[in-house]
């Protein structure tokens, strides 16, 4: 299989970028599943579409709004009514939900090549995010493995909190490169690794 | 200003665009009658005080909301999602899961 | 004598000094000081010249409140003007300069505005800007000659011209509880709400939080209260729910207790840190708020009461107390309250003669005379000081008998080189007037009380009136107890204080009336409006509180009358004969301190949208594109770089894709997946025309309709599957149809089981167009055959590229046989270069934007320049669309009369007869004169320099569209200067039987 391209491009510079204090404070990175999948279920389906996302990944998430899980590899969350975002390092997840979800439970969209998705990792992941994003990124009110579909001006982003200290965001593509500049801008101050 | 989205709870306001009066029923796809479809499209109660109205999150789950909003004072009344799941408006309120609920705050200092 | 530094007191750090300037000249101060308190301690008294008189200045206030001392910060070649000294800390190589002066803030030409005080009275720029109605200037011109040099005489600082450099961010916060204003109500909230659990932020506009414990004198618990307000916040600090925002000003107060606020990250410091911004403005949706605001004294109104040496009680005590610095030797105080006593005593503590206590009232309370007596102070019961003197600093006050608010007797001559003054306090109620209705009226404390809350908030402190500590910490128990929702808090968690019990009631006057001519008594500093300013308005019969405010300006500078709102109602009470509260006062709106416009736009500065790119982005760039913004999308728009001009470029590559084969990227397309058992009775409503019947495997071109039956926007719609669909925007309507069709399936139809997702990312798009496109895919292309029996016109197939799974449309924009070529957008790239490499036997040619509108206008296709909203299907003979089977969206008012007439403006060609370019915008008009601008009979939508044709042609809507082709118009367009002969034609230019593309 050819490899995707990342659409970060030139703006993608590996490296540590340490603070005037020389502290860094998280860690940028783009993950590249090899699937992002969109699963939305019809009115009165939900649960089907839960279990088949179950059967098919092993994570069970909870039914309720923004709930998810996060394991290893493969991650998943609600971030509309009746609608998941599936992810995983393996490609090849679409065709394995496709084949779990039939017409009458929903449908399955890939959104591998249209979403990017991009990591924060650290201390200071949350105070970076708050800067773009109008969420509450504390533990409590956004625990681990919850997904939220929110925006920044036109960019339009679903973020999961995969870890203590780290989030998991899916943007657009095409904003990717603009989003991910934006990002290691806003990182500058508490310092950043890029990698 | 903040709107509590049913589904996502409060969010701010510049995540929701505004998708008109609620008041306006749209005629039957097959309706013939020209002064219906022409009151749909053109007319508009503009009221002082509740206004039923839709309003759509646009940067956040993306669902159709029907808010009951006064145009005196910005309260909202009421919010539920638009169409059959949430024809009736239900009172809004915080969500089960308030953004604003206890716990400690992360990152204290930059 | 001047002003001095203390030996000792305060919180400056006298052990270290910090060199600063201030109009060229070179001053020293400590760690800890103003740019006020620095100069003050400097002997410095003069600071500013006013806004229209250009009368010297002293400071007034030792905060926010101050209206005098504004000043202009210079960083390099960036001014930033209007910033109050008592706001500005210094720091090594603070560079600062004084305002609205010239020469110098010495000698200030500008001063003799004085003399022409009577011109400059209320109302000025109403009446002189109107012109004179009346003497041998009547209607000439000659105001507007005035105007120049009046504007450049009064005003503020000067703004730069050049770019802020600086680095400005927004942040969201949430919190449980957010108090505003960190002095001991306060500090007591934020306290009892942290250890209560809730996460709380406290956000203070000083740099060192503590309010008036900084300087009231008080004891808290034992403790000094400026060391027991240390301590609280040291032990706030240390809470992780707890967040400190110091040097922070909430400035705004918004529906969903949603609070603006400016923090004021670098501008103590020489210089920021890395990636530090200046100015960070904090959105913070609290679930409740405490307004610990405090309170801010009030001037009161004499003849003279502006002269430097002149000032509020409490800023002498907070120059004092904070900043060690004695605001003069021999010291006079002017109140109408008890509580400005303190300010005599505590000068007499430093050292400062206090030479007499003029009270208004004709009895003063024992406590009140127990202090004068500790100043060693006269008091002066029932007069007022009528009149000052001295040039640039005060030397000698007027003291004369007040009966009834009128100046009787002869005027005592007093030598001073400081005054204090004391109207009393008024509550800063911005916030909660911005968050609520009008303010009540207190007759006791002579001020405006906080409405009623409409949000959830809660009053503590001088805020609610309560100014005296113990009530303060009081009132921050109790409010912090409320916000946590536990049980009402025991006496015992409230702090002792050890404090002069005072009454703080003022009497109710705020102006004396000099008898005779005296100067002028200032109302409003900043703005220079005085008594008589709002008498004046008063005989003209601006009485509202809304025209007093506009007619004399009076609130309406940088400091939003923070000092002068009381007061100037109070004359205009007095004036009117009704009472305070019957004036009414303005609603405060935000913001309460000036912000930075760079805090506004934050992120959003310079780069003012994201840039969207295709996957081939880069290829673009490399391969010499000229990149043109398409909405927030960048596209090439011609491939140049080769010397030539861009109509050479386009009509080259525009010209190669006829004769040969061009490629071109429409990855920016709108893609929407429309998916579920629904879906195709879903498109049949919304498009004009039927989906259903389509079979899986093929495409179809569509047409929208708003719900008024104009055009919407138009498309291709490929069938993946029995359900399911791609369809295909517009590039500039994608998130609009989107929108729209999601409002049908949620609001509409919510029966419909269909499922929409932008895929627009997903898909990477490269569409190839000529007569040998067909031999770039057969060469290139593996799993299927492209001949034109396995990939006919709007047919579809699914193979590979070099490796990368395809699926191929053949469909055609351009006129000739054309293929959508869509992989996924991590392949673009790939898939692109693979069909270049292909392409070369074939002379292969990218084009951009310019030779794709070539290529549509010569075929006569439609797109956002002819979809303009304003036109139906029937205008641009896109009536075969038009199912007349079933209904669609727009189908019922798109026949309306207005929307039939056969007379509307529709498409049509229209070519150059004089060989000459047709520009977007360009009128048609049937006579033939360039001079006359008039009887437009439609406009040019598109044009271009058509290779094909070897004309300059263009799309036009014209009024009858077909029946005038083949007559003669003329195009007019005389911002292009531009007027010619051309002939309508029909809009199909080229190949208008289609057999290029179907072959």
């Amino acid at each position: 299989m050819v490899e995707p391209v990342s659409p970060l491009g030139a703006a993608w510079k590996p490296g540590a970028y340490p603070n005037t204090a020389g502290e860094t404070g998280l860690v940028l990175s783009e993950t590249r599943p090899g699937s992002i999948v969109q699963a939305a279920a019809w009115p009165g389906r939900e649960k089907t579409l839960i279990d088949a996302i179950k059967s098919v990944t092993g994570l069970a998430l909870a039914d309720g709004a923004g709930a998810g899980q996060v394991d290893g590899a493969k991650a998943a969350f609600g971030f509309a009514p009746g609608k998941f975002l599936a992810i995983d390092q393996k490609e090849g997840l679409a065709a394995a939900l496709g084949a779990v979800i039939d017409v009458d439970t929903g449908t399955v969209t890939d959104l591998s090549h249209g979403r990017t998705a991009l990591r924060l990792a650290g201390p200071k992941a949350d105070w970076v995010l708050a800067k773009f994003f109008a969420l509450d990124f504390s533990q409590t009110t956004f625990p681990l493995g919850a997904g939220r579909a929110t925006s920044h001006h036109d960019i339009f982003a679903q973020i999961q909190r995969s870890g203590a200290e780290q989030f998991d965001l899916y943007v657009f593509r095409s904003f990717a490169r603009a989003f991910w500049t934006a990002l290691c801008h806003a990182s500058e101050e508490t310092g950043y690794t890029v990698g | 200003m903040l709107i509590t989205c049913p589904y996502c709870g409060p969010r701010d306001l510049a995540e929701f665009s505004y998708q008109g009066d609620a008041n306006r029923p749209r005629p039957d796809q097959h309706d013939t009658d020209q002064a219906r479809w022409n009151a749909y499209v053109y007319d508009r109660s503009n009221p002082a005080g509740p206004h039923r109205e839709y309003w759509q999150h646009a940067g956040g789950c993306r669902k159709h909301l029907l808010i009951v909003r006064s145009t005196l004072t910005h309260a909202i009344e009421s919010v539920a999602f638009a169409g059959a799941q949430g024809a009736t408006p239900r009172p809004a309120r915080r969500s089960p899961k308030s953004r604003t609920k206890t716990g400690p705050a992360k990152g204290k200092k930059p | 004598m001047s002003p001095r530094r203390s030996t000792e007191g305060g919180r400056i750090d006298r052990g270290r000094t910090i060199r600063f300037s201030f109009d060229g000249k070179s001053y020293h101060g400590h760690p800890g000081d103003t740019l006020a308190s620095a100069l003050m301690a400097n002997g410095m008294r003069l600071f500013g010249r006013s806004f229209k008189y250009h009368r010297p200045r002293g400071l007034l206030a030792a905060g926010v409140d101050e209206p005098n001392a504004l000043v202009t910060v210079l960083k390099g070649t960036v001014r930033e003007p209007n910033i109050a000294a008592t706001q500005i800390e210094i720091h090594e190589g603070l560079t600062v300069e004084s305002q609205n002066r010239f020469p110098s803030l010495d000698v200030d030409a500008g001063a003799v505005n004085q003399l022409a005080g009577g011109l400059l009275s209320a109302g000025f720029y109403y009446k002189t800007f109107m012109g004179p109605v009346v003497g041998p200037l009547r209607g000439t011109r000659f105001w507007m000659a005035c105007e120049h040099f009046i504007r450049r005489a009064a005003g503020l600082g000067r703004a730069g011209r050049d770019a802020d450099p600086d680095r400005y961010e927004r942040m969201n916060a949430f919190c449980d509880v957010l108090v505003t204003g960190a002095g001991p109500a306060g500090l007591m909230a934020a306290k009892v709400a942290a250890e209560a659990g809730k996460r709380v932020i406290l956000a203070d506009l000083e740099p060192v939080p503590g309010g008036s414990a900084k300087w009231s004198g008080d004891t808290i618990d034992g403790l000094p209260a400026a060391a027991w307000a240390q301590r609280t916040i040291e032990a706030l600090g240390a809470m992780d729910t707890v967040r400190l925002l110091p040097r922070t000003t909430v400035w705004g107060y918004y529906d969903g207790n949603t609070l603006a606020a400016l923090e004021r990250v670098t501008d103590h410091k020489p210089a920021p840190d890395k990636g530090e911004p200046r100015h960070r403005h904090w959105t913070i949706r609290a679930g409740a708020v405490v307004l610990a605001t405090g309170a801010f004294e009030r001037p009161l109104v004499f003849p003279g009461n502006d002269r430097p040496g002149v000032m509020l009680a409490d800023a002498a005590v907070r120059l004092l107390r904070e900043y060690g610095v004695v605001a003069g030797s021999r010291v006079a105080l002017f109140a109408n309250n008890d509580d400005a006593y303190r300010a005599a005593a505590a000068l007499a503590e430093a050292g400062a003669t206090i030479a007499t206590i003029v009270d208004m009232r004709d009895t003063v309370s024992s406590a009140a005379r127990a202090l004068a007596e500790r100043a060693g102070a006269e008091i002066l019961a029932g007069h007022a000081v009528s009149g000052t003197k001295g040039g640039k600093a005060l030397r000698e006050i007027a003291v004369q008998r007040l009966r009834e608010g009128e100046i009787t007797g002869q005027p005592r001559r007093i030598a001073v080189d400081c005054l204090l003054m004391s109207g009393g306090w008024s509550p800063a109620i911005h916030l909660a007037s911005q968050a609520g209705t009008a303010p009540r009226w207190d007759e006791a404390l002579q001020a405006f009380l906080p409405p009623a809350p409409t949000q959830n908030w809660i009053g503590a402190g001088a805020f609610a009136g309560h100014f005296a500590t113990a009530a303060a910490l009081a009132d921050g128990l109790a409010a912090g107890a409320k916000v946590a929702g536990g049980k009402p808090p025991r006496k015992s968690a409230l702090p002792r204080v050890e404090t002069l019990e005072l009454d703080i009631a003022p009497a109710p006057v705020f102006a004396i009336r000099p008898s005779g001519k005296a100067g002028k008594a200032f109302v409003d500093f900043q703005h220079d409006v005085t008594a008589e300013d709002v008498r004046q308005a008063h005989r003209e019969g601006f009485v509202s509180v809304e025209h007093l405010k506009r007619y004399t300006t009076l609130g309406m500078a940088t400091d939003q009358g923070k000092t002068s709102n009381v007061p100037g109602l109070a004359i205009m009470a007095e004036a009117r004969g009704i009472t305070v509260p019957e004036v009414g006062t303005t609603r405060f709106r935000p913001p309460f301190t000036p912000v930075s416009l760079g805090a506004l736009a934050a992120e959003r500065y310079g780069e003012l949208r994201p840039d969207r790119l295709t996957p081939m982005h880069d290829w673009h760039v490399e391969s010499g594109a000229t990149m043109y913004a398409a909405g927030l999308w960048y596209r090439p728009m011609v491939y140049g770089g080769r010397g030539e001009t861009v109509e050479q470029a386009y009509v080259r590559e525009a010209a190669a894709t006829r004769a040969g084969v061009g490629i071109v990227d429409v990855s920016t397309l709108g893609k929407i997946m429309v998916q579920g058992p629904d879906a195709a009775d879903f498109l049949d409503r919304v498009y004009t025309n039927k989906f259903s019947t389509l079979p899986v495997m093929k495409a179809r071109y569509g047409l929208m309709l708003r719900e008024d039956g104009l055009a919407y926007d138009d498309g291709t719609t490929w069938r993946l599957s029995q359900t399911d669909f791609l369809m295909t925007t517009t590039t500039a309507n994608a998130g609009k149809v989107m929108q729209q069709l999601e409002y049908y399936l949620d609001i509409v139809w919510p029966d419909l089981k269909v499922a929409l997702t932008s895929v627009s990312d997903e898909w990477a798009g490269a569409a190839i167009a000529g007569p040998h496109s067909r031999d770039v895919l057969a060469a290139c292309v593996a799993g299927t055959a492209v001949d034109n029996d396995t990939l006919p016109f709007m047919g579809i197939v699914r193979g590979e590229i070099d490796g990368v799974p395809v699926m191929i449309c053949r469909l055609s924009f351009s006129g000739e046989r054309a293929y959508e070529v869509y992989c996924g957008a991590g392949h673009g790239l790939h898939v692109w270069e693979a069909l270049m490499e292909a392409g070369k036997p074939f002379a292969i040619v990218p084009y951009g934007l310019e030779a794709l509108g070539t290529l549509r206008i010569e075929k006569g296709h439609v797109t956002g320049a002819e979809i303009d909203g304003r036109t139906t299907g029937r205008d641009l003979y896109l009536d075969w669309m038009l199912s007349k089977k079933k209904p669609f969206a727009g189908s019922m008012m798109m026949d309306r009369e207005g929307l039939c007439d056969d007379d509307r403006i529709r498409l049509v060609g229209i070519v150059a007869l004089d060989d000459r370019p047709l520009g977007g915008g360009a009128h048609i008009v049937e006579h033939n004169d360039p001079a006359e601008i008039r009887d437009s009979i439609g406009h040019v939508t598109a044009g271009c320099y058509s290779p094909a044709l070897g004309k300059y042609i263009a799309l036009a809507l014209v009024k009858g569209g077909k029946t005038r082709h083949g007559t003669r118009a003329f195009v007019s367009d005389p911002l292009r200067k531009r007027f010619g002969p051309v002939e309508i034609v029909s809009h199909h230019f080229y190949d208008p039987e289609g057999s290029r593309m179907h072959g």
